[in-house]
């Protein structure tokens, strides 16, 4: 086996010094009646050529696209060479968590550095090294501001926010009986104020506000922070595609007291939905109160600058039961991925391909306008996905897209009833022209439902 | 190797007008300015303006100042990190993966839909339990998603349970899990074999009693909810009553979660199903040889038992056989399946980590069924010739026969003053990773050390070496060990102040 490295003779060297004559021998620790007495019924070992053929025919059974229309929590955009390039250097992928500070500071100061550039694009004070995903970061900014909010025990969710998002939020909110998550309704396409107003009380910790909502729409958080925090609440924006900051003012400054959602649009690609970014951002006040790892910087003996693993009084290995979360790792390569795209990009390059999602999807949008089965649903501002109503028959025009190697915007109806017969569109940098125009050509081709 | 003893923030390199990344020609119009003027992006303060050639180099030079498993051992017990196959990141970059998104429907999907029931049937086999998702993203994550099944089991049959049992010398993450899930947690002493005690515990300095399982499984009785149990534990120990643990649990209809970190002990040996748990995690890092990545991302799928299958998390993948003719080959496809009412619901957004789970695959297929038991004998030899090469040198403080780490304590070198925490850091002088260290509680200064498979007699003779080595210098200049590491890139940081006064980004007035 070419991952086992030590030969039959050291094998048998191991086993004498140790005293035993087979391997079998150390395993008196487990029961004779608990041991497992034939072979695991599986395939036996391949060689490197078998397991990779294996492995490559299960991918080429997937559908490959020349183009996807789909973004919906899950973003393609281009992914610069250095990325891949430094990410596969073994100090980065073969490393553990950095545990002892003095051989892991290339660990450490990333972590720093991809800190410092969260909260400038969130406008906010304190980070973390990273969280499982935009969901569970929901989860972890809904129950942080339910500790900070001491004795207000309701979370509102916006009904713009990622259904898998809120399914997540519930998952985790069902064991605890005493906290509560009240959804609030949209109106043309976002937020519904007179509802939120109705449900804001003296027992409403937080509210979750999507921004860019689900269905693209751009929130003013500016305006509803108002209602919120006089009414003691905190605003927690929901950031799915965080390339929107390039767009989109930093949620600190634009009225949230915490910022969350999902990172991967920053040098991933889409990947079946993970490894993905989690982020969540918070004001300096709450600092004490962030779940997972946090690097700070430090001097050594001898004075010199360098970085460590921080606020650990927070974490389970201390506090146990009492800890801020359960988590103890982060999405150390993603959030490296993400650093290392983010310097690339640096503050012209991240608002220049801000500006051309924009640019794309606005074109996409108003081609599709041009079809007369595509119908606008509401007047919003948005980054690079929108929302319109398709008069046609959707499955007939699935098909036509499919058979053209393009993949069709999300069809809504199965998220919100309401928006049955809308689609969810995305256009990214990586969308040309040629194919905003074979989309349009293959949609005009797909016959009009007759009343 | 590092040559450079300094690397400065990106942030303080910066020059205005340099860019590590040009834009293509953008050939739709402009866009244009809908924003409310209040919400257009004002700035940044800290995005760096760098070259690709500025920022390739800044990485690379951070990466030499971390130590992979490829620099060699790296012993972190009960963490650890085995040898991580190229091969497996290849296959994790195939566009045919990469590509896929996760809201395409089932039929374009097919190619991950078999990847990840295939990978499900390979970890049912392994553990004898017949559920599992793989949605958690690591081992914590996994642990939640357990102690979340356990919980909607109870509230299922009416009851609702308060306690979760946890050991003390249990990892740090499962009564935070347990805390997280609504369950107040009521430890188990250890016996002084490290494994649980059925018994009271009399504290010998403190003369407080501690209640043994049996003591509380009959005051709580109903009240327990399940136990988390690590196996083997965290010295390394195979709970070796764990089927009259599990009786006496279901006794109480308690579930038995068993935390699956060291599940690399068991592979092909043992399967946690025919000793009556009924969920656990695997963290597919540590078994299945994913990378780490300085953090993450991990992978923590969740095995169950019969009775916990109506509350997996959705959606769930499932397999249809095509009809064909006879003697034909039978087809197959896969599908989502979300319609399961009795769901605890999502823990991930998606459908969990897929890129480590392809790499997890791909172990297992290298491996086989052959090589899987092979790896975990050969990880426990390797564990017990250090046991072997070192005892005597340092303290074993519990002598029962371990699997694949071994538990020293201080107490040899702490009559020369010398710690656990010095032995650590001199290791990092002789360029190793240190072990695991005061970890678990139930070791005073405890050095865990878990070498895996990977290591050939060669890396394990020269780390224990070494080790014996630091023995002898601790006896003849105690001193020096206080002041290691001095040829590190960096000596030792002073983490109070780093706590106390938090700085925790870049900011220009720095």
């Amino acid at each position: 086996m070419r991952y086992l490295p030590s030969s039959p003779a050291e094998d048998r060297a191991l086993l004498d010094t140790i005293g035993v004559k087979h391997a079998e021998d150390l395993l008196v620790g487990i029961p004779e009646p608990l041991r497992l007495k034939r072979p695991l019924d599986l395939p036996p070992q391949g060689a490197e050529q078998e397991v990779a053929w294996e492995m490559m025919r299960m991918a080429n059974r997937n559908t490959r696209f020349c183009a996807q229309f789909l973004g919906a929590g899950a973003y393609d955009h281009f992914v610069p060479s250095a990325i891949d390039a430094m990410v596969s250097r073994q100090e980065w992928f073969t490393a553990y968590t950095p545990y002892q500070p003095e051989i892991s500071q290339g660990t450490l100061q990333h972590i720093f550095e991809y800190q410092t550039l969260i909260c400038d694009l969130t406008g906010l004070e304190v980070t973390n090294a990273s969280l499982y995903d935009g969901g569970t970061a929901c989860v972890e900014a809904a129950l942080m501001a339910v500790r900070v909010q001491k004795k207000r025990n309701t979370v509102l969710v916006s009904r713009g926010i990622h259904p898998f998002y809120r399914r997540v939020l519930e998952t985790n909110f069902a064991p605890h009986d005493d906290l509560k998550l009240v959804e609030v309704a949209l109106k043309d396409g976002v937020t519904d104020v007179a509802d939120l107003q109705a449900k804001l009380g003296p027992d409403v910790a937080a509210v979750l506000v999507g921004y860019p909502n689900f269905l693209g729409a751009v929130e003013d958080l500016t305006a509803l922070a108002g209602p919120i925090h006089a009414a003691g609440a905190l605003l927690v924006s929901v950031t799915q595609e965080a390339l929107a900051f390039g767009w989109l003012e930093a949620p600190g400054k634009a009225g949230a007291d915490m910022a969350c959602g999902e990172a991967m649009s920053f040098g991933n690609k889409p990947t079946f939905g993970g490894p993905f970014l989690g982020f969540l951002a918070v004001k300096d006040a709450h600092k004490r109160e962030i779940p997972g790892r946090v690097v700070g910087q430090t001097k050594d003996l001898d004075g010199k600058t360098g970085y460590v693993l921080t606020l650990t009084a927070r974490e389970q290995h201390i506090r146990r039961d009492k800890a801020t979360s359960n988590i103890c790792s982060n999405q150390g390569l993603v959030a490296l991925r993400a650093n290392i795209f983010l310097q690339l990009a640096g503050p012209e390059g991240l608002k220049g391909l801000a500006a051309q999602n924009a640019a794309k999807a606005q074109y996409l949008r108003s081609r599709l306008l041009e079809l007369p089965d595509m119908q606008p649903v509401a007047e919003v501002p948005f980054f690079n996905e929108f929302i319109l109503r398709y008069t046609g028959d959707m499955a007939a025009m699935q098909e036509a897209c499919l058979k053209e190697s393009l993949l069709p915007g999300l069809d809504l109806g199965r998220f919100y009833p309401e928006y049955q017969g809308c689609i969810l569109w995305c256009a990214t940098e990586l969308h040309t022209r040629p194919m905003i125009e074979s989309l349009v050509e293959v949609l005009a081709r797909v016959p009009s439902v007759v009343a | 190797m590092f040559l450079r003893q300094r690397e400065s923030l990106s942030f303080d390199r910066s020059v205005p007008g340099k860019r590590g990344m040009d834009l293509p020609r953008l050939d739709v119009p402009e866009a244009q300015d809908t924003r409310p003027a209040h919400l257009r992006r004002s700035g940044f303060d800290a995005l760096p303006e760098l070259s690709e050639v500025e920022v390739i180099r800044h990485f690379t030079r951070l990466s030499k100042w971390n130590y992979g498993v490829d620099d060699g051992i790296y012993p972190l017990g009960s963490c650890t990190m085995k040898h991580n196959p190229r091969l497996n990141e290849k296959v994790a970059g195939l566009p045919g993966f990469t590509d896929t998104h996760p809201m395409a429907p089932d039929a374009l999907v097919q190619g991950n839909l078999e990847m990840l029931f295939t990978l499900q049937e390979w970890l049912k086999e392994i553990t004898g339990l017949p559920g599992v998702t793989l949605q958690p993203s690591a081992g914590a994550a996994g642990e939640l998603t357990g102690v979340m099944l356990i919980r909607a089991y109870h509230v299922s049959k009416g009851a609702k349970r308060r306690v979760i049992l946890i050991p003390d010398s249990g990892h740090g993450t499962n009564p935070a899990t347990a805390a997280m899930a609504g369950y107040e947690v009521v430890e188990l002493p250890s016996r002084p074999d490290g494994t649980i005690s059925f018994e009271d515990v009399t504290d010998p300095v403190t003369g407080k009693v501690r209640k043994g399982l049996q003591t509380l499984v009959r005051e709580l009785g109903t009240e327990i909810a399940g136990a988390m149990i690590t196996n083997p534990n965290t010295v390394g120990v195979f709970e070796y009553r764990f089927k009259e643990i599990s009786d006496l649990l279901h006794s109480v209809d308690a579930l038995v979660y068993m935390d699956g970190a060291n599940m690399n002990a068991l592979v092909g040996v043992a399967r946690p199903g025919d000793f009556g748990v009924d969920v656990m995690h695997l963290n597919l890092h540590k078994t299945m040889s994913t990378p780490h990545g300085g953090g993450g991302p991990g992978a923590g799928p969740v095995c169950c038992g019969d009775k916990l299958l109506p509350f997996l998390p959705v959606p769930v993948v499932v397999r249809d056989t095509v009809k064909v003719g006879e003697g034909e080959v039978p087809k197959h496809t896969y599908r989502w399946d979300w319609d399961r009412p009795q769901s605890i619901g999502k823990v991930h957004t998606f459908f969990g980590n897929f890129g480590i789970l392809v790499r997890a695959m791909t172990y297992c297929l290298s491996h086989g069924s052959d090589g899987l038991r092979e790896a975990t004998l050969r990880a426990i030899v390797n564990a017990n010739y250090i046991r072997a090469r070192l005892k005597g040198a340092y303290a074993l403080h519990i002598d029962s026969p371990s699997l694949h780490e071994v538990v020293f304590s201080d107490t040899l070198q702490a009559k020369h003053d010398v710690h656990t925490l010095d032995i650590a850091k001199r290791l990092i002088d002789h360029g190793y990773h240190p072990p695991t260290i005061y970890f678990p509680l139930i070791v005073p200064g405890a050095l865990m050390i878990e070498p895996t498979e990977s290591e050939d007699k060669g890396e394990l003779d020269a780390f224990c070496d070494t080790l014996l080595a630091i023995a002898k210098e601790v006896e003849e200049n105690p001193d020096a060990l206080h002041q290691a590491p001095t040829l590190a890139p960096m000596r030792r940081m002073d983490e109070t102040t780093a706590a106390r006064k938090p700085v925790l980004r870049w900011t220009k007035a720095q």
